[in-house]
């Protein structure tokens, strides 16, 4: 084969594709919207939406809303880019950084005070100023947002988690499937009575606290009167008397079931495709609100209620952890008062309410929450109700990447290598260490 | 290394190069212009910054201070992370390196033969190696289930009892290896290319004068490749110590695997710069590695001498 | 057994090879070695099919069936509607029209441009070639993403961010990798080969183009498919440059069948099945350069 022969032809493709390629490529986005006309006339414009709500089912939802919202005025333009979750965030950063963000973006909640520490997000109090919309939050969400007692974003949407069981297999062990576990130690009786063991292990597990959508940490919320690790003066709060306890009495279920059995039967759950409480393996789950679309989906033919998460003794509260997405204007977004528009109407009653019946989520506003409509179904509405005791911590930022040190410790715990005490205690330790670092 | 003949030219003679080795040493960086407009255009000055940055607070957003050594200092003396990621990075590439080396070595000698469907072999021991992304780890997810996954089945036929691999933290690197060695493909492909550069005449002569397959493997076929496993051996190890993924994806925790087992090096570096901003923090990090890297690297490079032949000469 | 010596006047005209072996392959019955061996790599390749399997069985399965456990091994319907659903569930025929012109190149600018510069690293004489070299080295060295940020700074200044440019221009400014690969293997080209050349007065553009090249085909082969692979996976650089969904890539198509909360997974493996295809397609049509020698007979001291 002649290599001179090739390489004519093959340069005149690649030439002719580069200049094609130089004739379609859209223009180097430079901020989105056209330079203002001296004329006294309002230009349209346009603002960069960034979601990582690219499936099937969200992407028509919010597009939906951003439709409406375009239709609705005719200043302003929304266009909605679909990035991918987790990246988003990557190209977020590069973009503030060069100079050439979105205008508003979907981000976490649990670090807005960190962006806003190092600049990343807009403040928002001079729009507050005149267009006072915190009461409509939840006020423990609007806490959230706050940097230095200012808001540097709008709380969107969040999540609760609660106690869904089996009504089938709790009479089938003779409970009364109206009468959900209230406490902890009905939790424990009620999971020994759901027991059904097998001869090489079990058919169906009652209950294991940490299979669900509740963590250790979750655990050691719900355990301690609703306290996170952190205390209202931003100090280390982990090696508590109430978390101890939690701990252990986390760690007695691993205990009682053997720890090969929870690492074979955890093995055997994925997130998403195979899951124990639909399938019956686990007669009591903890999970969010949005599980219910699962269940609806893949599991029709349950009968299952939703509890509260028991407390640990009558009287202690029902905590329950939760998270959720804020939406912000990027640190140098080119029409920050526009983006305030838009943010306003995303987290105003039209749009979140639309936003909670489509999706089953629970959303920031407390009127488009608590409306009727929605609340139609019954899973939906417990957990409306169960954001009264769902805390939503900020992370203080003298102990940004706390939980790399905490983990280990809890895991620990589980391995056998530490008693709770010393594991939180040693987490304590470790936290405080690399708080006094960062004053 | 040596000039050819006509360009001997030690340093101190600088001034005396013949009219020939002027025109040649033209030549030559006319060559590697390409690669050099790209070094000075958009890689230096990135490299560089981050470089500087490695002495500053740099957070991306909000700030870079020059304060000399500081991320340096914390990071040998005050983070436990940091020996943590740097020891589960050096464990998987110690063994990760000479495993997969010789696997891919093996397997090219096996693939080069002229058999049935060699066609169809080669791309399916390829295959692994071009399947990336979540679908993978996914699969390894249930592949290296305690109870019902396939190694701990197949473990289960020679009568061994398979550990809990991705909840036990002393078997969850162990497990990353081999989901690299499947994807060993990557380095067969590499392999078979330069096993074609073997003269067939060296085989023929050799058979003739009463060579073992074996002795014909060490004496000749090693030696002709040796260029490239070098290339190999090099490339695995500063490829290993980019793992980072893995250990991100296929946990619970997300961060790091149980007791932090799967917190490689790479990965801590991408939390600090990326989830906390500390990006001149993790702009240290990388230049650490990088000195790492670079030493052993020039071990390397030394102990080359001894064991790869070059057949047109080493310069 | 039947293979004649090999010629020793192995030269045609200038350059071009010749089949290493004089005859063709005959139909014989295989040797025990090779029988064995033949079962061998049977065995093995059903382990490394394995996850390929997987991935098209999930993707013909029913979201239930999927959630199942254990898993199935063969579905028990086959739902092929689950393609149609996924190729339409994203403008996937844009992406993938994108996504080969990115690979294409990719594919050109490498081949092309490292064994370039490769050879002037291994068969050009000039000071500060261990130098550079060194540094070609180093710049291996440097973990990608402390040099993201800058490297996407820099391009905006450039103006640049929200096109192809920054995914096309570095294609064609070389690779250290590869060109650390292919000056291995340049190096192991015989001196004399390239000699006879100088001698008569050819200049090295010459002697690459017309020596170098054609015989490190297998090499050159082995860099098509890996660039091809890399630019066809890329997800970090059309991330991060590009703006416009129009110019989304597969992968990043890919992705939007992953929720924050939920993956729908048999379209994400139908969509990977079909990605992975021109990949395999290529790979198989580019072994035969894998197999054919290189000629380095003429005249070698072998």
């Amino acid at each position: 084969m002649k290599k001179k022969r090739f390489v004519y032809p093959l340069a005149l493709v690649a030439v002719s594709l580069l200049l094609l390629l130089a004739a379609c490529t859209p223009e180097s986005r430079s901020s989105s919207g056209t330079p203002t006309a001296a004329t006294g006339e309002e230009p349209k414009v346009t603002l960069d939406f960034w979601t990582f709500w690219g499936s099937e089912t969200r992407r028509p939802i919010i597009e939906k809303i951003i439709d409406d919202f375009n239709q609705s005025q005719d200043r302003i333009m929304v266009k909605h880019t679909y990035l991918p979750f987790g990246d988003i965030w990557t190209k977020n950063l590069a973009s503030i950084a060069a100079g050439n963000p979105a205008d508003v973006i979907v981000n976490d909640y649990a670090d807005v005070n960190l962006r806003a520490s190092k600049n990343q997000n807009t403040d928002l109090s001079s729009y507050l100023a005149e267009d006072d919309i915190e009461s409509r939050f939840y006020p423990e969400l609007w806490n959230n947002v706050l940097y230095e007692d200012k808001a540097y974003a709008l709380p969107f949407n969040t999540d609760t988690r609660l106690l869904y069981y089996n009504k089938e297999a709790f009479r089938e062990a003779g409970l009364d499937p109206e009468q959900p576990p209230q406490t902890w130690a009905e939790l424990e009786e009620y999971a020994q009575k759901l027991d059904k063991k097998s001869e090489n292990g079990y058919e169906q597990v009652g209950f294991y606290p940490l299979w669900g959508d509740f963590g250790v940490d979750s655990w050691l919320i719900n355990g301690d009167g609703g306290n996170g690790y952190f205390d209202e003066s931003d100090q280390a709060a982990i090696n508590t008397p109430g978390k101890v306890a939690t701990l252990e009495w986390l760690k007695s279920w691993q205990d009682r079931l053997g720890r090969q059995t929870v690492d074979a039967m955890k093995a055997d759950f994925g997130s998403g495709v195979s899951d124990p409480f639909i399938s019956g393996k686990v007669a009591m789950y903890i999970q969010t609100g949005t599980y219910n679309t699962q269940i609806e989906e893949f599991g029709q033919d349950l009968d299952i209620g939703v509890a509260p998460i028991p407390e640990r003794e009558a009287g202690s509260g029902h905590w329950s952890s939760g998270g959720g997405f804020v939406v912000e204007i990027p640190k140098g977004a080119a029409h920050p008062e526009e983006a305030w528009e838009f943010i306003k109407y995303l987290t105003d009653v039209d749009a979140q309410k639309y936003w909670a019946m489509e999706n089953f989520d629970n959303v920031a506003n407390i009127e488009a929450a608590e409306d009727p409509e929605a609340n139609e179904n019954p899973v939906y509405q417990a957990s409306v109700e169960n954001l009264a005791d769902t805390k939503v911590f900020q992370v203080p930022l003298s102990a940004s990447g706390y939980k790399d040190l905490i983990n280990p410790h809890t895991d620990a715990v589980f391995l056998d290598k530490e008693t709770p005490e010393q594991a939180l205690e040693g987490a304590e330790k470790d936290v405080q260490a690399l708080m006094s670092k960062n004053q | 290394m040596k000039t050819t003949a006509q360009a001997r030219a030690p340093k101190h003679a600088r001034k005396k190069l013949s009219k020939l080795a002027r025109r040649e040493e033209l030549q030559g960086y006319l060559f590697i212009l390409p690669w050099l407009i790209g070094l000075f255009g958009i890689t230096l000055f990135p490299m560089l910054f981050s470089l500087y940055g490695s002495f500053t607070d740099y957070d991306v957003t909000s700030r870079m201070n020059f304060i000399g050594i500081d991320n340096y200092a914390r990071m040998f003396a005050d983070d436990p992370l940091f020996w943590k990621s740097l020891y589960n990075t050096l464990y998987y590439v110690a063994l990760m390196v000479p495993l997969t080396t010789i696997g891919s070595v093996l397997l090219a000698l096996m693939l080069n033969e002229k058999i049935a469907g060699m066609r169809v072999f080669r791309t399916i021991y390829y295959l692994p190696a071009v399947l990336s992304g979540v679908g993978v780890y996914f699969l390894w997810i249930q592949l290296l289930n305690p109870s019902t996954g396939l190694i701990n089945t197949m473990l289960g036929w020679a009568g061994i009892p398979g550990p809990a691999w991705l909840s036990d933290p002393m078997w969850t690197k162990p497990a990353i290896i081999m989901m690299k060695l499947w994807s060993v493909g990557g380095g067969m492909l590499l392999y078979l290319a330069s096993l074609q550069g073997v003269p067939s005449q060296l085989y023929e002569s050799a058979k003739l004068d009463g060579a073992s397959a074996f002795r014909r493997f060490w004496h000749i076929t090693l030696p002709m490749i040796s260029p490239v496993i070098f290339f190999d051996v090099v490339t695995s190890f500063i490829g290993g110590f980019q793992i980072f993924q893995e250990g991100y994806v296929m946990t619970d925790s997300g961060n790091g695997g149980p007791m932090g087992s799967l917190l490689f090096y790479n990965l801590y570096m991408w939390n600090q710069a990326f989830g906390l901003f500390n990006m001149g923090y993790a702009m240290a990090m990388a230049w650490v590695l990088f000195v790492i890297v670079l030493v052993l690297t020039l071990i390397n490079l030394r102990m080359s001498k001894r064991w790869v032949y070059y057949e047109g000469g080493d310069d | 057994m039947g293979r004649p010596a090999l010629s020793s006047t192995g030269k045609r005209k200038s350059g071009e090879p010749i089949d290493a072996y004089n005859v063709p392959v005959r139909k014989r019955r295989m040797k025990p070695r090779e029988v064995f061996l033949f079962v061998l790599l049977s065995v093995g390749s059903l382990l490394f099919l394995l996850p390929l399997w997987w991935m098209i069985s999930t993707s013909l399965k029913s979201p239930q069936e999927i959630a199942q456990y254990p898993p199935t091994f063969i579905p028990n319907e086959f739902h092929f509607e689950n393609y149609m659903h996924t190729w339409q569930a994203a403008p996937f025929t844009l992406y993938a029209f994108n996504t080969l012109m990115l690979a294409f190149f990719a594919v050109v600018g490498n081949v092309l441009m490292n064994s370039f510069i490769a050879y002037g690293f291994a068969r050009i004489a000039f000071r500060g070639k261990r130098f550079w070299f060194s540094v070609l080295l180093a710049t291996m060295m440097i973990p990608g993403f402390v040099t993201l940020i800058p490297q996407y700074v820099l391009f905006s200044k450039l103006h640049l961010v929200g096109t192809y440019y920054p995914l096309i221009i570095p294609q064609f400014l070389g690779s250290a990798f590869y060109i650390f690969m292919l000056r291995q293997f340049y190096m192991g080209i015989p001196k004399e080969l390239t000699e006879a050349a100088k001698i008569d007065g050819a200049n090295h553009l010459y002697i690459w183009a017309r020596i170098v090249i054609p015989l490190s085909k297998p090499a050159l082969a082995a860099i098509a498919v890996f660039a091809f692979n890399g630019a066809w996976n890329d997800f970090l650089g059309p991330l991060l440059y590009v703006n416009d969904e129009v110019l989304y890539t597969l992968q990043i198509g890919l992705q939007s069948f992953r929720g924050s909360v939920q993956t729908q997974w048999n379209y994400l493996m139908a969509g990977s099945v079909i990605v992975l295809l021109p990949v395999i397609i290529l790979f198989f049509l580019f072994q035969k350069y894998f197999i054919e020698g290189m000629n380095l007979t003429a005249g070698t001291k072998g």
